[in-house]
């Protein structure tokens, strides 16, 4: 550990805290400090995606619920490759194409088929919702422990330059105990922002997912109407 | 994810940088210069111990004797005063109004029959009022006429007992004794009375000192009495030391105010060492087990110890409470305990005043100093 010379100094600001800080103090810090930043991109990137998502699921629904023939939309959107619940809609019209142009003989078989391919781009949604909320969960359970790490580590130099100088002098003591809290501070600050984001984009991810289920569901239903209305006539004719 | 990534690093150096500003180097913590209060740890011996002092004068914060007026300073002196030789005596004053008074007034001197039993008493007056009479012509220099009357009816009263005297039967005895307490008594006197007439006018009352000596050593001379060795004693430590003044050499410059005559200087064993000499008796005291009122009785052991902590002669037990012969047990234990102890080595040799005797409390249920 680094010894630091603490008995002579007097500047105690910010600055000058972190550059008399010792060596794993100093990469306490710096760890702290990436950790927030990666929070708090975390935070932004969520925020403008989930807004996006929310934007786009509504409008997906307004489109879905006026009226418009499925095949239409289907070719709208089949273009522009949409996510959430655009993508789950294109899955299962892909399904659905595929099993008539070969000639779906089975209409459970057909069923099953499209509320697999509903399943697997749902998972791949909601996948998508909550990848880096774990991260966010991570950083804020850990940082503060990392920071009270810094300041043990801090306060041990500062005892240690106690024992050096021999004197119990507050000059002596302080900056070196001012040092060491920052590390806390640090982690305190990163830590807080983490809890409170991954409370807000877990709750909201779920919110989404529940949404894309709900389509899901409802669109397997209007399939699988669809299905009997197109298979009943040709069993009937043969 | 980049963007959002950027979006944050950025925001992290908006608000670095305003952290850097707002927490730069806070203003220095300013205090304003104290007048440190100094703090003595007083014992409490200090304040209840008697300290020199004067008896008559009043109570300051410190007590201090009389001022000396001799600067110099006389090594390890214990009493206060202006000699310099360290004398236990108290000092004598030297000159005051009411002996020339004495010395002046003759009818006493004259007035009382001369008898066996008040010859001593004469002489010793005589002896005295010379002693006296020699300063008080060195002070009073201005009342020349008393000078002219006290040598007359002196020698006068002198002669006429000297006469009385003669008239005892036994004369034949007279020189032989008399030489023995003649010698040293006149001797101081005239070196008195030289070193002070010199200090003083010289040219005052010499004849009528002259005069006063001879009546004197006819006196004492004519009274062959025991008594006289005695008073020659008493005399010659009024008289033998250099200056009459007496006293002692230790110089006082502060203002006086009261106080003892002497400073006591009994000292006090500290918790630590009446601890030390708890545990040593302790150690060695074997409380006899099961009796039934043992906790009721409390022995108490006088000793005396000489320097090297050894018990001086027998302790003496005494024991209160419980029934007899519990009590006889436990005051044999504790003699035990405590002869067993001896010596007691590791008390301070110098607080030897304070345990020179010790009382030891035994507690049964507890020992106790």
């Amino acid at each position: 550990m680094e010894q630091v010379g603490l008995a002579a100094v007097s500047e105690v600001s910010l600055w000058s805290l972190f550059i008399q800080a010792g060596f794993v103090v100093k990469l306490v810090m710096v760890g702290l400090l990436a950790a927030s930043v990666w929070t708090w991109a975390i935070v932004v990137n969520k925020w403008m995606v989930f807004n996006k998502a929310r934007r786009q699921f509504d409008q997906f629904e307004q489109v879905f619920w006026s009226g418009q023939s499925l095949e239409e939309l289907y070719r709208t959107l089949s273009e522009r490759s949409p996510g959430g619940m655009g993508a789950i809609f294109v899955s299962a019209m892909r399904e659905w194409k595929k099993s008539f142009e070969r000639g779906a003989r089975s209409p459970i078989g057909l069923q099953m088929r499209i509320d697999r391919a509903m399943d697997v781009t749902l998972a791949r949604e909601s996948e998508g919702f909550e990848a880096k909320l774990s991260s966010l969960a991570t950083i804020g359970s850990a940082a503060p422990f990392v920071g009270l790490f810094g300041t043990v580590v801090g306060i041990m130099t500062s005892f240690q330059s106690i024992a050096g100088s021999k004197s119990t002098n507050l000059a002596v003591v302080a900056p070196g105990i001012a040092e060491a809290l920052l590390a806390t501070a640090i982690g305190l600050v990163a830590a807080i922002p983490a809890v409170i984001a991954y409370n807000k984009f877990s709750g909201d991810a779920a919110k989404l997912n529940a949404r894309m289920e709900a389509f899901a569901d409802e669109f397997s239903a209007i399939l699988s109407r669809q299905i009997d209305e197109k298979l009943q006539p040709r069993q009937a004719a043969q | 994810m980049k963007g959002s990534l950027l979006t944050s690093t950025a925001i992290h150096a908006i608000v670095l940088a305003l952290a850097l500003y707002s927490f730069g180097a806070p203003p220095a913590f300013e205090v304003q210069d104290v007048e440190s209060l100094p703090v003595d740890i007083v014992p409490i011996e200090d304040m209840t111990r008697i300290m020199e002092g004067e008896k008559k004068a009043t109570a300051k914060e410190t007590p201090a004797p009389t001022p000396t007026k001799r600067p110099d300073i006389v090594p390890d002196a214990q009493n206060t005063g202006e000699n310099s030789v360290d004398l236990k005596k108290t000092p004598v004053p030297t000159k005051s109004p009411k002996e020339v008074e004495i010395a002046a007034a003759p009818e006493k001197v004259e007035s009382p029959v001369p008898k066996n039993a008040d010859k001593a008493n004469d002489i010793k007056d005589i002896i005295k009022d010379s002693a006296e009479s020699a300063p008080a012509t060195e002070v009073a220099a201005k009342p020349e006429p008393k000078r002219d009357v006290k040598p007359d009816p002196v020698p006068e009263a002198k002669a006429e007992q000297t006469a009385k005297a003669e008239d005892i039967p036994l004369p034949d005895a007279v020189p032989l004794p008399s030489s023995r307490p003649d010698q040293p008594k006149p001797e101081p006197e005239q070196k008195q009375a030289k070193n002070e007439t010199a200090a003083a006018q010289a040219a005052t009352a010499k004849t009528p000192e002259r005069k006063k000596e001879q009546p004197k050593k006819e006196s004492a001379k004519s009274t062959a009495s025991k008594e006289s060795d005695v008073l020659a004693d008493e005399v010659a430590a009024l008289l033998n030391k250099q200056d009459p003044a007496g006293g002692g050499a230790k110089r006082s410059t502060k203002e006086e105010s009261l106080g003892g005559s002497k400073a006591s200087n009994a000292s006090k064993l500290s918790q630590s060492e009446l601890d030390a000499l708890r545990g040593a008796i302790q150690k060695n005291w074997s409380v006899v087990s099961g009796m039934a009122d043992a906790g009721e009785i409390r022995i108490q052991v006088k000793m005396k110890l000489d320097r090297s902590g050894e018990i001086v002669g027998d302790p003496e037990v005494t024991a209160t409470g419980g029934s007899a012969q519990a009590r006889d047990v436990l005051a044999s234990s504790a003699r035990r305990a405590v002869l067993r102890s001896a010596p007691f080595s590791n008390l301070p040799a110098d607080k030897y005043d304070a345990w020179s005797e010790v009382i030891v409390n035994f507690d049964p249920s507890e020992l106790m100093l």
